[in-house]
């Protein structure tokens, strides 16, 4: 027997959250579509837990043009310029869809969807429901689904993909028990997320392990700019297992103020005019550099301010962080908050084409997991637009693929097999492999970097990686893949990291000194495969 | 860092017949979740410990265990010394993992009409509240209703609810929440003290469906008759025999010094079904000082029909009770009945402050009653406890007479109609009541709602008193001590 079960279909859709639901419902029209998910769908992913909103042109006073002019400069003109003209140009469609689907936004007194301003951007562009815009999404969507003929298999996780020569024609999974199961496909896409869990601070659910990109690269899917990193820059400092926790930007959007330990807006000294709502990257430096030079909260933050906006506008706007932060005794219409920066986005991710085709036939990807669309530094509201409109687009373009001969090759099940049987036999224990490399990533490839540190870093997680970790029974094998996937992702960080030897949008190199700027520089989207790696040269430049 | 000790329910259904608690020692930071405990025990203690988490925020309603018997988010409930982790209230997967999946795949989803269109401001404030559902599964694993009888749960009764406001939704809501269960709920309020998000789901969707429900003609026969009743009485029980209103004056001056005078509002059942439960009432206000006012032109409190849905004659009713009690100047009115309170309380908007009987009592302090040599348990009326936040009260005086054997607070399935409209699932929430009463090994039951008396004592051999009842023969077993004649 191959497997514990052996599922075939059209299009396989990996991953649960924004981007893979949305994946799946258009799929779902062309053909018998495989959802596999290794939360509970609605549950896991990071979209549920998105907070602010979602920009989308949807006044006349507004323009695409503008969108794409600040989603570029946000993105230190790295983005893939034709993904962010689609981006633009699809996010009001696709939030048509959500609305004609059931989404509750907020509107405004002449039932208008209601827009608040967000770092980086000229317009207020940022749709929202409350602060829990991404759990409203993720709640229409997954209804949406429920309307569909799409087939959910839940708790599973891909350990990676199947293939077929050089094409992809599916993926391997592990049911909740750990029995090994075969999914085959015309078309698979991958949906699985970020992975700044891979960081020893982060915004991420327990799904943002870098998954997709460990299994697209291993097979053979070529990824750029993996070393863009975004930190978003105030996340919770206290309690210590909540660090990390996000603070969603649109405290700042609402109006609130950060403040270091003297009392001073520090924002004025790094971006007088945008201040609070500059862009992320900006505000990151900033906290970290104030913290860095003494003038952090005994915590270790920032302060963030609103107890200066009418208690109303605090208890419906941002109702979801009113309860977080009581929940942790902070009373933010009375208290000021401690914020600090944390691992939020990736930025970086699997080369795809407009029709979120990847470098390997037959795999798709979209949202996080796919890269270009938000080029060094991703706008706030920019993430859950793009689940919706390359979800859309991955889905369409699987679905329309024709139907092929699948022809499995059973030495990579074998090996696979193998795989999981060195587990069951190994010593170290998952956990504290884990969090050595958390703290190795926070430090040696967090937000300000140099050569020496990377080398170093990327060391330590090269050895992690060989760790003969243990799978204490077969439902542990999940765990001990995860794992093998964070020290991978980690490792593509570490490497990208190392081939951009510029500063630019999230990523600095404190080591090397350069004359040009983000719109001057030579340097493009750097790549890596398993068969080439390096950093592409700007034609003007070349 | 800190030490505490937990214990977590374990079970593995390929080895273990039940589960079992089992016992960890553990370290952690301060301020540290209930999660970050499960953590700890997985990561350095015992990897085949399962549970479920995802944001570790709140927001997706992956985590929710029962801390000390409550239904909690793990990782928002702070870990403490010494507690109890268990899975919440469904079919147990493993350890803490239940299954979700039949539940949630049962909730409605909203099939769009053509051409939907975004809804206007007033529309979307109305769905909101209903939206910050996480679907936790709390509400689900403690609803009584859910346990004995075929009924969705509370969160998909939300859901009809949020479906029957959205113009962009073709199904008929109504017809789908009276099929999966609408009437079986007790309104015991137990879904929305335990909902994270706090969603009132009694008030916001079940009694807004069953309003819904009465507009389309689907209201239970048993519940019109009620309704008839009321408008033709003002009552919403007929008349059996003599009532508590015949037998008692409008004032009733206390023996001693007046601490506090009071309007009282009687309700329904205590003036023409439980009248003796009334009448010791009165006896030990009289013997505490408090002087009662009886306005004889009070009519139901509503309560039937708000729970029921049927609100047409409600404002009335309201109206003629505030103006009863406010032409008087009466600046506090007492109630008894725990359904009467909490419809005063929360369903009206009073002049004047209501209190209920228990309140009152442990606020101006009793005089001590003697001890009874007697063991009971109390069950908590689900509008007393849950509706007024009436824990501790009745407890504090059943403790001045006799000794309380505690159970769990469970609806004994009287309430929100379903004791007329529903009675198979009234009857086994009752039995259940009364195996709970059993286990307890208590003599007697005490309660403090005409309703849960009423019900109960069809579900046990044991007499089932209310407090007043208790405490009364608290007092005259003291005036036999002392040898003097019983007060009359």
């Amino acid at each position: 027997m191959l497997a514990d079960d052996v599922v075939d279909c059209h299009v396989l859709v990996i991953g649960s959250g924004g981007a893979g639901v949305r994946a799946a419902i258009e799929a779902s029209q062309h053909g018998e579509t495989v959802l596999v998910s290794k939360t509970i769908v609605g549950k896991g992913g990071c979209t549920t837990m998105a907070e602010g909103g979602y920009n989308a042109v949807m006044r006349e006073a507004d323009s695409c043009g503008i969108h794409i002019e600040d989603t570029l400069k946000g993105g230190a003109y790295l983005n893939d310029p034709e993904l962010v003209r689609i981006l633009a140009h699809e996010a009001p469609l696709r939030m048509g869809d959500l609305v004609k689907w059931g989404a509750v936004f907020d509107v405004t007194d002449t039932d208008e969807i209601a827009q608040r301003p967000f770092g980086g951007q000229r317009f207020p562009r940022t749709c929202y429901a409350g602060d829990r815009t991404g759990h409203e999404m993720m709640t229409t969507l997954v209804e949406r689904l429920d309307g569909t003929k799409v087939s959910l298999m839940q708790e599973y996780t891909v350990i990676d993909l199947l293939m077929d020569g050089e094409a992809v024609c599916g993926a391997m999974a592990l049911d909740e028990k750990g029995r090994f199961v075969l999914l085959m496909a015309d078309s698979t896409i991958l949906a699985t997320g970020g992975g700044t869990k891979v960081y020893d601070i982060s915004t991420n659910s327990s799904s943002g392990t870098g998954d997709g990109y460990a299994i697209g690269y291993r097979a053979g899917a070529e990824l750029i700019d993996m070393e863009m990193i975004q930190f978003h820059p105030t996340g919770a400092v206290f309690p210590y297992d909540a660090r990390g926790r996000l603070v969603t930007e649109a405290v700042r959007g609402e109006g609130g103020v950060l403040r270091n330990s003297m009392g001073e807006r520090f924002m004025q000294n790094y971006d007088p005019e945008r201040l609070e709502l500059s862009t992320r990257d900006v505000v990151a430096r900033a906290i970290a550099t104030e913290i860095l030079n003494g003038r952090g909260t005994k915590n270790g933050g920032v302060y963030l301010d609103v107890t200066h906006l009418p208690r109303e506008q605090i208890e419906s706007r941002l109702p979801v962080m009113l309860e977080q932060f009581l929940k942790f005794g902070v009373d933010i219409r009375i208290h000021p908050m401690e914020v600090a920066p944390t691992a939020h986005h990736i930025m970086g991710g699997l080369r795809i084409s407009t029709e979120c085709q990847t470098t390997l036939p037959g795999l798709f990807a979209c949202g996080e997991v796919a890269g270009g669309v938000h080029g060094a530094n991703r706008l706030g509201g920019n993430a859950l637009a793009d689940t919706q409109v390359f979800g859309r687009r991955a889905g369409l373009a699987a679905g329309m693929t024709g139907k092929r001969e699948k022809a499995v090759d059973l030495m990579q099940i074998e090996q696979q097999q193998d795989r999981l049987d060195a587990f069951l036999s190994g010593s170290e224990t998952p956990a504290k492999v884990r969090v050595q490399l958390q703290q190795a990533m926070w430090k040696g490839a967090g937000i300000f970097r140099t050569a020496a540190e990377l080398r170093d870093t990327l060391r330590m997680v090269t050895n992690l990686s060989k760790a003969n970790i243990r799978a204490a029974s077969p439902q542990n094998l999940a765990e001990c893949c995860i794992l093998q996937n964070m020290c991978l992702t980690a490792s593509l960080i570490c490497r990208s990291a190392l081939i951009r030897e510029e500063s630019r949008g999230a990523h600095v190199r404190k080591d090397v000194q350069q004359k040009h700027d983000a719109q001057t520089s030579p340097f493009g989207h750097t790549f890596l495969s398993q068969s080439r790696e390096g950093i592409e040269r700007r034609e003007a430049d070349a | 860092m800190k030490e505490l000790t937990v214990r977590v329910s374990r079970f593995d259904p390929a080895k273990d017949e039940s589960a079992h608690l089992e016992s960890y020692t553990v370290n952690i930071n301060e301020g540290a979740r209930v999660l970050n405990v499960l953590h700890v025990i997985h990561d350095s203690l015992d990897p085949s410990l399962s549970f479920r988490y995802s944001c570790a925020s709140g927001q997706c309603g992956s985590c929710a265990v029962r801390v000390n018997g409550e239904p909690v988010l793990a990782c928002m409930e702070e870990a403490r010394d010494g507690i109890t982790i268990e899975p919440i209230n469904l079919p147990v997967k493993k350890d803490l993992v239940v299954d979700l999946l039949p539940t949630l795949e049962a909730i409605a989803f909203l099939q769009p009409i053509k051409d939907a269109k975004l809804p206007d401001k007033s529309t979307i404030d109305a769905i909101k509240p209903l939206k910050d559902c996480i679907e936790c599964l709390a509400c689900v694993s403690v609803c009584p209703a859910v346990a004995v009888t075929k009924f969705l749960g509370p969160t998909a009764m939300r859901q009809e609810m949020r479906l029957a406001l959205d113009p962009r939704d073709s199904g008929d809501r109504i017809t789908d929440a009276v099929r999966n269960g609408l009437f079986t709920c007790t309104t015991c309020q137990a879904c929305w003290k335990v909902c994270p998000k706090e969603i009132e789901i009694p008030a916001k969707a079940i009694e807004k469906l069953r309003a819904h429900a009465n507009r389309k003609g689907l209201t239970l026969p048993r519940h019109l008759e009620v309704a008839a009743l009321i408008r033709e009485t003002g009552r919403s029980v007929p008349r059996t025999g003599v009532t508590f209103f015949e037998q008692i004056g409008e004032v009733l001056e206390p023996y001693g010094p007046v601490k506090a005078t009071v309007g009282f509002f009687i309700g329904c059942m205590y003036n023409m079904r439980q009248v003796q439960s009334a009448l010791d009432a009165m006896e030990v206000l009289k013997r505490n000082g408090i002087r009662v006012i009886i306005p004889k032109e009070q009519v139901c409190c509503g309560s039937p029909l708000i729970r029921t849905g049927q609100l047409a004659s409600v404002d009335s009713l309201k109206q003629r009770n505030i103006e009863t009690f406010s032409s008087r100047k009466i600046d506090t009115v007492l109630t008894m009945c725990a359904g009467c309170g909490t419809t005063l309380k929360n369903d009206y908007k009073t002049p004047f402050k209501v209190i209920d009987i228990n309140e009152l009592l442990t606020q101006y302090g009793i005089e001590p009653p003697a001890r009874l040599p007697i063991k009971a348990t109390y069950h908590d009326p689900c509008h007393l406890m849950r509706g007024q936040s009436i824990r501790d009260q009745p407890r504090e005086l059943i403790r001045q007479v006799v000794d309380l054997v505690e159970m769990p607070s469970i609806c004994c399935g009287s309430g929100g109609g379903v004791r007329s409209g529903n009675p198979d699932e009234a009857a086994a929430l009752g039995s259940r009541r009364g195996e709970e009463i059993k286990k307890t090994g208590a003599e007697i039951v005490i309660t403090s709602c005409p309703f849960c008396e009423f019900h109960i004592a069809g579900h046990t051999d044991k007499p089932v008193k209310n407090i007043a009842t208790v405490l009364l023969e608290g007092y005259k077993e003291k005036d036999r001590m002392k040898g003097t004649p019983q007060k009359q």
